[in-house]
C-alpha cells in the first residue's frame, strides 16, 4: 500500500491555514492592546465573551458543510432562551432540570423543522431558514413578549462555577480558573468528534460536496441534512444554557446579531459556502478571529460611529483573504479541462 | 449459465424510439461486447439493464428471476454494477473515500477507515499503480476518475458488470491494466458487458458480441466459434454495402478561401486542428458522439478565451478569444442545445430575434422597436416561421420553429460562416428538411459558407461539400465529395485503419 508522505506543503496550502495565521495575528494584536490580557481573570471574561459566538458558528459550520445554511440560528437561540425561562420557577429547583430537557427537545425539533424543509421539501435552504426563523421569533415572543421570566438559582453553573461553591468548595476552585464555557465547547467539540468518525459524519461531507454523487452512492440525502441541522441545533442549545445561566432571563431578540456573524465566522475558518469543504475545529477559529477583531477596535479606541464600520471591514478582507487563498492553492491543482 | 437475458426490450422516449426490440444474453465468467453507431441503442439497453430507466415493452431476466427495477439502488443490491460517466464521485472527498462511498464498514460504531482504505488500494492500485489515495477526486485527471468509478463498482462484488464506454478517458497503460482486471474478473465468474466505439478493443478483449443498429441487436458473434471478422461487423454496424440512394444535393465549392484555421488547440479537448473553408462550401464534421465536433463549434464562435489558434477570414488575421470578435467578422454560431445556449426560453420571439441586432450594431441610444419589429415580420416570413404572433414566449414553439429563431437572430447581419452544431436534432423529418433546403438556399445565393457538425450521419452525407471526420480532438480524415459514403465514415470514425 504506497501512500505520499503528507508534506508540509500540503498544509500549507490548505485555507485554514492562512485562518491560523489571520487568528496569531489577532491574537497578537489584543495581546499588545489589553493590558491585563493574561491575566486569568481577563482571559476567564475573554472566553465567556467569545463562547456564545463559537458555538452557534460551531453548529452552523456543520450545517455549510452539508450543503445547507441556517438563517434561524440566532432566533432558535433566542427562542431557547425564552423556553427554559418559561418553564423554570426562582423557587422549584427541579424546574431547571425539567427546563433543561424540554428545551433539549425543542431544539430537536428546530433541527428536525429546518432539515425537513431543505432535505424533503427540496426548499433553498436560504429561503427556507429564512422562513423559520419567523416562526421561533413568533414562539418566543408568544413566551416571552419582553424580556424576563424566571430561572433557578442553580442556573449560574452554566456562566460561572462560583453558584455552587455553597454546594462544594471544589467548585469554588474551580470558579477561579475554569469557566463553565469553556467545558461547553468541549462538549461540542466530543459532539462533533464522536459524529465525524460516523458513516453519517461522512455522508455529510459527501452530501454537500455533491448530492447526486451521494444519491446515486446509495446515500439518504435528506437523513443526513436532517441530522446536520439537528446537531446545529443542539450547538445552539448549549449557547442557550450559557445566556440563561449568565442573565437568568430569556429575550426573544438577544440571539439576532448572531446568525450573520456566525455565517461570517465559518468563512473566515474555511468553510466554503458551498459545502462539502471545511474543518468545523478551524470555524471555531473562525469565530475567535471575528471575536478578536471586536476586542481590537474596542481597545484601539476606534470612536463608537466607526466600530461597525471598520468591524465589518475587517471581516471583508478576512474572508476575501481566505477565499483568495483557497483559489490559489487550488488553481495550481486543479486540472483543466480546456 | 446465463446470468443475463433481455429478449425484445423496447423503450422510447417522447416520441423518438431508443429500442424497438433489442435481445441480449450474457454468460457466466464472459465478456460481451456492444457494438453500434450512435444512438443505436447500446447505451439505453445497458442503463435499463441497471435500472436507471424502465423499460415499456420486453422481459429482462437476471439470475434466472424476472426483474423490474425502479431505481438503481436496487439493481446494484442484486449484484449490478455499472460505470458510465462520473456520475457518483464527490469531488471533495478522497480516492479511498469515493471507492467505499455508500458502502462503508464499521467496527462497533464507528467507520473502518483502516480496512476501507486497504480494500481501496487493493483493487486501484491494479490499473494504477502510483495512485495516492490520499488525494482528493478533484485532483485528479479525468483518466484516473473513471479508474476511481471503475474501481468502485468493481469493489462491490457485481455479478454482473456494466462497462459503458469505460476507456474513452484512459490512456493506453491504463486500458492494458483495465483488461487484465476485467480477465480476472471474468474468470472468478463474473459477466462483463463491455462497450467501447473503439472497434479492435472489443476484437481483442470480448468473448462475444452483439452489434446494435437502430434500437435492435442486428447480428452477434461468438468468438470461440466465429473468426474476428472485421469487414463483417462493419457490414452489421452500418447495415449495408452500398448507398442506399440519398439524393446529394450540394453544389460545387466555388471561390477563395474565407475561413482558414491553422493550428487549433484547446488542453487536450481540440488537438493541433488544421483545415480551410472555402466560399460557398458546405464542410461537415463528423465522427463518432464526444469527439470533440461541438467544441470545435464553440471555439470557431469564439467561446474559449484560452484558445491558440492561427485564424484568417477572408485573409485577415483574427482573434478567436471571444464570441463579440467572431460576430463582428461574420462568423455566427447556431448551438448544439438551443434551449439553454441558443435562446432565451422566456422571452418572445421578437425578443430573441433581434437581440444581437442590438448588440452588434452600437448604432443608435435608444433602440428603435418600430423599426426592428417589421423587419422581423420579414425574418419570420422568409423562414416560414409557424408561430402565433412575435410576441408569444419561444419556449412554446415546435423544436423546429425554435431553431428557425435561431437561425433567424443571424439573418440581417452579414453572415460569412454559419456554424451549425446539430442543428436538426430532435426536429421532425419535416422541419428538417426545411430547415435544410433554406440553409443551402443562403449559401447558394449568397456565398455563404457553413461548417456543418450532424450526428446523424445521412445528414451529413446528404449536404456536405467535404467531411471532416474527428477522433478524440483531432481531425483524423478528410473526405472529398465522392467519398462520403456511410461504410467511409464508419471506417474512418471508428479508426478500423489502427490496429
Amino acid at each position: 500500500m504506497k501512500t505520499e508522505k503528507r508534506t508540509l506543503r500540503d498544509f500549507t496550502s490548505k485555507p485554514e491555514f492562512s485562518s491560523l495565521l489571520i487568528l496569531l495575528m489577532m491574537f497578537a494584536l489584543t495581546a499588545i492592546l489589553q493590558k491585563n490580557f493574561f491575566e486569568i481573570k481577563s482571559i476567564m471574561r475573554n472566553v465567556n465573551a467569545f463562547a456564545p459566538l463559537i458555538l452557534v458558528t460551531m453548529g452552523q459550520a456543520v450545517v455549510i458543510i452539508s450543503g445547507g445554511i441556517d438563517l434561524s440560528s440566532g432566533t432558535a437561540l433566542s427562542l431557547l432562551t425564552c423556553v427554559l425561562t418559561s418553564i423554570m420557577r426562582k423557587n422549584d429547583p427541579m424546574t431547571g432540570l425539567y427546563g433543561i430537557i424540554i428545551a433539549f427537545v425543542v431544539a430537536l425539533l428546530i433541527g428536525l423543522i429546518n432539515g425537513f424543509g431543505i432535505g424533503y421539501l427540496r426548499i433553498p435552504p436560504v429561503i427556507s431558514t429564512f422562513a423559520t426563523s419567523f416562526i421561533w421569533l413568533g414562539i418566543a415572543l408568544f413566551l416571552r413578549p419582553t424580556p424576563g421570566g424566571e430561572s433557578v438559582s442553580w442556573f449560574g453553573v452554566f456562566y460561572n462555577f462560583d453558584t455552587l461553591k455553597d454546594a462544594s468548595g471544589f467548585f469554588g476552585t474551580l470558579s477561579g480558573f475554569l469557566p463553565p464555557s469553556l467545558l461547553l465547547i468541549i462538549i461540542g467539540c466530543i459532539l462533533w468528534y464522536v459524529l465525524s468518525k460516523t458513516k453519517t459524519g461522512r455522508y455529510i461531507y459527501a452530501v454537500g460536496g455533491n448530492s447526486e454523487s451521494a444519491y446515486e452512492s446509495g446515500i439518504n440525502t435528506a437523513k443526513t441534512q436532517i441530522v446536520a441541522c439537528m446537531i446545529n441545533s443542539i450547538f445552539i442549545f448549549l449557547a442557550a444554557l450559557f445566556f440563561v445561566g449568565q442573565t437568568g432571563s430569556g429575550d426573544a431578540r438577544m440571539g439576532d446579531p448572531l446568525t450573520l456573524r456566525s455565517i461570517a465566522a465559518a468563512v473566515v475558518g474555511g468553510i466554503a459556502l458551498s459545502g462539502g469543504r471545511g474543518n468545523v475545529y478551524f470555524a471555531l477559529v473562525g469565530a475567535l478571529i471575528l471575536s478578536f477583531v471586536n476586542k481590537i477596535i474596542f481597545f484601539a479606541n476606534i470612536p463608537y460611529a466607526y466600530q461597525t464600520l471598520v468591524g465589518g471591514a475587517i471581516v471583508i478582507v478576512a474572508i476575501a483573504g481566505s477565499q483568495a487563498y483557497i483559489s490559489y492553492s487550488t488553481k495550481t491543482k486543479e486540472i483543466k479541462i480546456g | 449459465m446465463n446470468i443475463l437475458e433481455a429478449k425484445n426490450v423496447k423503450k422510447n422516449f417522447g416520441g423518438v424510439v431508443a429500442l424497438s426490440g433489442a435481445s441480449l444474453t450474457c454468460r457466466e465468467g464472459r465478456i460481451t461486447g456492444l457494438l453500434g453507431a450512435n444512438g443505436s441503442g447500446k447505451s439505453t439497453l445497458s442503463k435499463i439493464i441497471a435500472g436507471v430507466y424502465a423499460p415499456d415493452a420486453g422481459e429482462i431476466t437476471y439470475l434466472g428471476k424476472k426483474i423490474h427495477y425502479k431505481n438503481p439502488h436496487e439493481a446494484k443490491q442484486q449484484g449490478i454494477g455499472m460505470v458510465y460517466q462520473n456520475l457518483s464521485l464527490v469531488p471533495e472527498l478522497t480516492v479511498w473515500q469515493n471507492i467505499v462511498l455508500g458502502d462503508e464498514k464499521n467496527t462497533g460504531y464507528f467507520l473502518d477507515d483502516e480496512s476501507a482504505r486497504e480494500r481501496s488500494a487493493d483493487i486501484v492500485h491494479k490499473l494504477l499503480p502510483n495512485i495516492d489515495i490520499e488525494k482528493k477526486v478533484f485532483e485528479l485527471t479525468p483518466g484516473e476518475m473513471q479508474v476511481v468509478e471503475i474501481t468502485k463498482a468493481v469493489s462491490r462484488k457485481p455479478k454482473l458488470l456494466i462497462l459503458d464506454e469505460p476507456t474513452a478517458a484512459l490512456e493506453k497503460a491504463q486500458v492494458t491494466s483495465l483488461f487484465k482486471l476485467m480477465k480476472e474478473l471474468a474468470s472468478s465468474g463474473v459477466a462483463i458487458i463491455f462497450t467501447s466505439h473503439r472497434l479492435w478493443e472489443v476484437v481483442e478483449i470480448c468473448h462475444d458480441l452483439t452489434i446494435f443498429r437502430n434500437g435492435q441487436n442486428v447480428g452477434s458473434m461468438d468468438f470461440d466459434k466465429d473468426e474476428k471478422d472485421v469487414k463483417k461487423i462493419i457490414f452489421y454496424i452500418t447495415g449495408s454495402q452500398s448507398e442506399t440512394g440519398i439524393a446529394k444535393t450540394c453544389i460545387e465549392a466555388c471561390g477563395e478561401t474565407r475561413l482558414s484555421i491553422e493550428n487549433l488547440s484547446l488542453g487536450t479537448m481540440l488537438r493541433n486542428i488544421s483545415f480551410d473553408l472555402k466560399q460557398g462550401e458546405i464542410l461537415g464534421v463528423g465522427g463518432l458522439a464526444g469527439q470533440g465536433q461541438q467544441e470545435l463549434m464553440l471555439a470557431l464562435a469564439g467561446n474559449f478565451a484560452k484558445i491558440a489558434c492561427d485564424a484568417k477570414i477572408d485573409g485577415k488575421p483574427i482573434k478567436l478569444t471571444r464570441p463579440s470578435n467572431a460576430i463582428r467578422n461574420g462568423i455566427v454560431l447556431v448551438p448544439g442545445d438551443r434551449e439553454t445556449e441558443g435562446l432565451f426560453s422566456k422571452h418572445s420571439v421578437f425578443s430573441n430575434l433581434i437581440l444581437p441586432k442590438i448588440g452588434i450594431e452600437k448604432k443608435s441610444f435608444i433602440v428603435p422597436y418600430r423599426k426592428l419589429k417589421k423587419e422581423c415580420e420579414q425574418i419570420a416570413n422568409i423562414l416560414a416561421l409557424k408561430a402565433a404572433s412575435l410576441d408569444v414566449p419561444v419556449s412554446t414553439l415546435s423544436g423546429g420553429n425554435q431553431q428557425k429563431v435561431v437561425i433567424g437572430k443571424w439573418l440581417g447581419l452579414e453572415t460569412k460562416v454559419l456554424l451549425l452544431s446539430d442543428p436538426a436534432k430532435g426536429i421532425d423529418i419535416g422541419a428538417k428538411a426545411d430547415l435544410y433546403s433554406y440553409i443551402v438556399n443562403q449559401v447558394r445565393s449568397t456565398g455563404m459558407s457553413v461548417i456543418l457538425y450532424a450526428s446523424d450521419t445521412k445528414e451529413l452525407i446528404e449536404y456536405c461539400d467535404r467531411l471532416l471526420i474527428m477522433y478524440e480532438g483531432s481531425i483524423v480524415a478528410t473526405l472529398d465529395t465522392e467519398e462520403i459514403t456511410e461504410e467511409n465514415i464508419i471506417r474512418a470514425s471508428m479508426r478500423v485503419e489502427e490496429k
